[in-house]
């Protein structure tokens, strides 16, 4: 298998349209990277410009240390699972998976074992004499990826391979990307716009937004210490609720309600006295408590937990999302009142998180 | 080759078409093709306008039709096409003895001056076609013949078939 750096990359197109800016990132040896982030945020962009499907304007990309910036795509040692599978309808499944080795005239009892090798890894040996168009979603997508397994590629290439399942096949796929991935210890580039995805296949999950990238760490990092608002908006379901408030001694100040600090959060805010940030509560860190009152609009029963949708103080602009334990059944039109188990604080100006020490 | 390469080829079988026996079938195809485009050539007066010509050109439209479906039955392995070919393949051979012997042998009068109807070089050519055409049809059955017992042990032996 092999490493991956990509150095100040930029991505220009003809018409000066800037779609990646300065992304650098070093993919370790059998890591799973998984590019994140809304549509149009240049993710499908930078990974195809890995692939050589797109050149890059500026920056270099290596390859276990040699400079493959330049190089065609076919030679790259690269292989790419696309959305849509591009599987040959008139072809079999086997000859699917073995077309690419037969292009390049390997020996066909060498494409027949290591057809026969990537089909037991995928559960596709029965399948093997069918059509793709009598195969399901899930498993054309499976062919696609064995398709690519038996080209022993340096890097796994996946753009959004899991967009076009339903919403079941798309949790069982992903297992076994995973799965795959554990046994086959191959470096993998992931793009995704599903935080769900994100969240459950990376080593390390890289943010972006508008071609800049927000943010790269593990899935816990952003979740748990997300580098902006951005990224505390985007990973996570329901989003992070997020307030402007007034930092005031011992006290935030919001709109319509007022959350006490905690000793270790003072020290936090200490620059901050006197100055608005933004308050950054995720949904399953509000528990029911004395701290906010608010009126409830909507309450979603999910079995485990209930999600209380309401307006802060009754305004309609102040909305709050709680992930509340158990099953609750509030109306519209209750009052609730709310605590905040966890708090993420962001500078107003710049956007990024206040850390401890800053 | 090993036994194990052997083993493989055979194994290979289960997933990949006959396509040599198919490939030698609509050779066969190809070349009757051009005997029967090639006597027309020869035609001289009105030796051809018979009843036999006529029942040649029937012959032929089912011949096209058989062939190309024996060509599709043989890529999938399936061993009765294989007798089909046979059949074609030696009525091919007794076609010499229908239109191109006589023709060759016959002789036909052209404006009072006696022609003969088939040339020697014209001959050949057609007996050509029509032995290659035979001897593809053969081919294409033996390759299959061979093929079919192959993959049917290999399966027995992977216990897939009974």
């Amino acid at each position: 298998m092999a490493t991956l750096s990509l150095q100040h990359i930029d991505k220009i197109y003809d018409n000066n349209v800037q779609a990646v800016f300065d992304f650098n990132l070093d993919v370790k040896d059998g890591e799973l990277i998984v590019l994140v982030g809304p549509s149009g945020c240049g993710k499908s962009t930078t990974l195809r410009m890995v692939a050589g499907l797109e050149d890059i304007s500026e920056g270099k990309l290596l390859l276990d240390g040699k400079d493959i910036t330049a190089t065609p795509a076919k030679d790259r040692d690269m292989a790419m699972v696309f959305q849509n599978y591009a599987l040959y309808g008139h072809m079999t499944i086997y000859e699917n998976m073995a077309f690419s080795l037969t292009l390049r005239k390997e020996n066909p009892n060498v494409i027949h074992k290591k057809v026969l090798a990537a089909a037991e890894i995928l559960g596709l040996t029965s399948q093997l004499n069918k059509k793709p168009a009598q195969l399901s979603g899930g498993q054309r997508q499976r062919v696609a990826m064995g398709r690519s397994i038996v080209r022993n590629p340096k890097v796994f290439l996946f753009d959004e391979p899991l967009s076009n399942l339903d919403a079941k096949l798309r949790g069982a796929t992903r297992r076994e990307i995973l799965l795959l991935h554990k046994r086959l210890k191959a470096t993998m580039l992931y793009v995704t716009h599903d935080q769900t995805e994100a969240l459950t296949l990376a080593d390390r999950i890289v943010c972006m937004s508008m071609g800049h990238v927000q943010q790269v760490g593990t899935p816990l990092e952003l979740y748990d210490d997300p580098a902006n608002v951005f990224v505390a908006s985007f990973i996570g379901l329901p989003p992070m609720n997020l307030y402007d408030v007034k930092v005031s001694g011992a006290e935030l100040v919001g709109a319509n309600f007022k959350v006490s600090l905690t000793a270790e959060e003072q020290a936090q805010l200490k620059a901050y006295q006197g100055k608005t940030i933004i308050l950054g509560v995720r949904p399953e860190n509000i528990i029911e408590g004395p701290d906010v009152k608010a009126t409830v609009f909507s309450n979603e029963n999910l079995g485990m937990n209930t999600l209380v949708h309401a307006y802060i103080g009754g305004d309609r602009k102040a909305k709050i999302s709680a992930k509340l334990k158990g099953w609750s059944n509030y109306k519209a039109g209750d009052t609730v009142s709310f605590s905040f188990k966890r708090k993420h604080f962001f500078d107003k100006d710049t956007t990024n998180a206040i850390r401890k020490g800053e | 080759m090993n036994n194990e390469d052997r083993q493989i080829q055979r194994d290979r079988m289960r997933y990949t078409k006959n396509s040599l026996a198919a490939n030698l079938a609509l050779v066969g195809l190809l070349f009757d093709v051009f005997y029967f485009v090639n006597i027309c050539q020869s035609d001289v007066g009105t030796y051809y306008y018979n009843i036999l010509i006529g029942a040649s050109i029937v012959y032929n439209l089912v011949f096209l039709l058989v062939v190309f479906l024996a060509s599709e039955g043989v890529k999938n392995y399936q061993i009765n096409y294989s007798y089909i070919l046979i059949v074609v393949g030696a009525l091919q051979i007794a076609r010499i003895f229908i239109i191109p012997m006589r023709a060759h042998s016959a002789t036909t009068l052209v404006d009072g001056v006696e022609v003969a109807v088939m040339g020697n070089g014209q001959f050949m050519w057609v007996l050509a076609f029509l032995v290659i055409s035979a001897a593809c049809l053969l081919a294409s059955a033996a390759v299959n013949i061979i093929k079919c017992r192959e993959l049917s042990a290999h399966l027995k032996s992977l216990g897939l078939e009974s």
